[in-house]
């Protein structure tokens, strides 16, 4: 495990990555454990991977899922990695069970969102994080505007602008003071909320194509499904 | 520096007028300009009728903090550049280039990292302001009572890269995952996406800084013809020095603790009308005020209307403008030596 792993802001499992040992992704940390297996990941130091795969160690690399699929590939090839398919299996059929009920829920008529996340960046098509706003039943300006670069900076008064019915604040849950965050806390977005819908997500939910992703999609539902209600009654 | 080239000067009143008219019309254009179309006049109606319509929300929340903050902090800036000059009687004394704004940049920091700010809104600027005192009272210990040019700028030098050293360390040890790019925030200031809070923070401490600045304009004035005329015209110095470095740091530290370090507005504004008032420092302190504020509301003008995607820190503007006025100004003074 990383030291990253026991972060609780941003990682799912920290509590339980606590009892155990960490490293700082150095290949000699990791092979002072004489592992059976060496998870690495596209930003680990390619050095060090290269020096693991020099002395035989094991390694598996573990891409980012860019899309829903690419969670449940991901997930099959940890699981048969250590050997065990059929749980790997058992959580994507969870997964599926899940989101199938987001997809068949009333989904008309679509649904405006944007995502926030600190110093103002947003998210824009291909990513995983426009994947859950489509099956949550969102429509993704960043993704339809062309005035807006993909996963760019976007100034607070454009997406006010932009008028969303969802605005998705993405933010991390223990909170330690920081610029970046506090664009997220500007009364301007308070002033909005009587347009819109704002939902804050944790960014742990969604970051990292993990199985929590199909919470972040079911929360996401529900916000699109209290913005359509609030479309309807005026 | 008492040679006063005749035919500059301009009457004082209808300058302070223009200055203030420029102002002004410089914060409407600030309010008109921006990333999102807003049809001002509608955004207008919709916010004095109270309607909380999206272009209403943008204009109060967004668009009006931006300008009243560059009105206020370039104020600042302009008005402490002008009296840190007549107090030293040295014209290259901006709160950015002597290292003012860099401690103040460094108290924010401490007192926002450290999730005090989060407790007390005040502590913020108060922060900035105590980051400030202590630059200025290092500044003075080493380059006060006349000391040449030459031992204020290195004086300035230092001080401004321990404040930044400091401000690294502190943003190092906090945990935040953003640090490293919010040190860029407050070496090179922004005005983007500030608040009316930050506003109602500033202004307070701001005002009883510039009061205290412009009550000593007298005093600057004996002061430019030596601490012995000054101290026989009875003027106590010390006081004036306490006075000076408390409005200096008061209105300072106020505007660095919402905005970063903005440098050299202070250094610009007074250069440029100094020969309209003659040369007198008691003069020079409110039209610098008035000066500041422009220059720093048509720098933030300018980095949204410039198509570069994130916009320009300010600071970097400010100092694309200001570095090579102040090599020219020393380049100058060497001549002139």
């Amino acid at each position: 495990m990383t030291w990253l792993s026991q972060d609780r802001r941003n990682a799912n499992l920290a509590q339980k990555a606590q009892a155990l040992p960490a490293n700082d992704g150095h290949a000699e940390q990791a092979l002072a454990f004489d592992p059976d297996l060496v998870f690495v990941g596209p930003f680990a130091d390619p050095a060090s991977v290269a020096l693991l795969k020099r002395v035989g160690a094991p390694v598996v690399e573990v891409d980012p899922a860019q899309t829903l699929d690419g969670v449940r590939r991901e997930i099959r090839r940890v699981a048969a990695a250590l050997g065990e398919p059929q749980r790997g299996e058992a959580l994507i059929a969870d997964i599926d069970a899940r989101l199938a009920r987001v997809a068949s829920a009333p989904r008309q008529p679509p649904v405006s969102a944007i995502v926030l996340q600190p110093n103002g960046f947003t998210v824009g098509p291909g990513s995983l994080v426009d994947d859950v706003l489509t099956r949550a039943g969102l429509d993704n300006l960043a993704a339809r505007r062309f005035d807006i670069a993909a996963d760019s900076q976007v100034p607070l008064e454009v997406v006010a602008s932009l008028a969303p019915e969802v605005l998705i604040l993405d933010r991390s849950q223990e909170r330690v003071p920081s610029l970046a965050e506090a664009e997220l806390d500007h009364p301007a977005i308070a002033a909005l909320e009587r347009q819109t819908t704002v939902v804050s997500l944790p960014s742990r939910l969604w970051t990292c194509g993990g199985p929590e992703i199909v919470e972040a999609v079911e929360r996401l539902a529900a916000a699109a499904k209290a913005a359509r209600a609030r479309g309807a009654r005026p | 520096m008492s040679a006063r080239p005749a035919g500059a000067e301009v009457a004082y009143g209808p300058l302070l007028a223009a200055l203030a008219a420029l102002t002004l019309g410089a914060a409407l254009v600030s309010l008109a300009v921006g990333y999102a179309r807003l049809d001002l006049f509608a955004a207008l109606a919709d916010a004095f009728a109270g309607r909380p319509t999206v272009a209403a929300v943008v204009l109060e929340q967004i668009r009006l903090p931006r300008a009243a903050l560059g009105a206020t902090v370039g104020f600042s800036l302009g008005l402490a550049g002008a009296a840190l000059q007549g107090l030293l009687r040295n014209p290259l004394a901006d709160p950015g280039v002597i290292g003012v704004s860099g401690g103040a940049a460094f108290g924010a920091v401490v007192v926002f990292y450290s999730g005090l700010a989060g407790l007390i809104a005040l502590a913020m600027p108060l922060g900035g302001v105590a980051g400030a005192v202590l630059a200025a009272l290092a500044l003075y210990a080493l380059a006060g009572r006349g000391a040449g040019t030459m031992t204020l700028i290195l004086a300035g030098v230092t001080i401004n890269a321990f404040a930044g050293a400091l401000t690294a360390l502190a943003l190092n040890l906090s945990p935040n995952p953003y640090a490293a790019y919010e040190i860029m925030f407050w070496l090179m200031g922004s005005l983007a996406d500030r608040s009316l809070p930050q506003l109602w923070l500033a202004l307070p401490l701001s005002l009883v800084g510039w009061a205290l600045l412009l009550a000593s304009a007298p005093a600057l004035d004996a002061l430019s013809l030596g601490e012995d005329t000054a101290a026989s015209l009875g003027f106590d110095l010390g006081r004036l020095r306490a006075r000076l470095v408390a409005g200096v740091a008061l209105c300072v530290g106020a505007a660095v603790a919402v905005t970063g370090a903005i440098s050299f507005v202070g250094l610009v504004a007074p250069h440029l009308l100094r020969p309209l008032v003659g040369h007198r420092p008691g003069r020079l302190l409110l039209v610098s005020g008035f000066g500041g504020a422009i220059v720093l509301l048509v720098a933030d003008i300018v980095v949204r209307l410039i198509p570069l995607h994130p916009e320009l820190r300010l600071g970097v503007a400010t100092a694309l403008i200001g570095a090579p006025l102040l090599y020219g100004l020393i380049d100058r003074m060497w001549g002139e030596a």
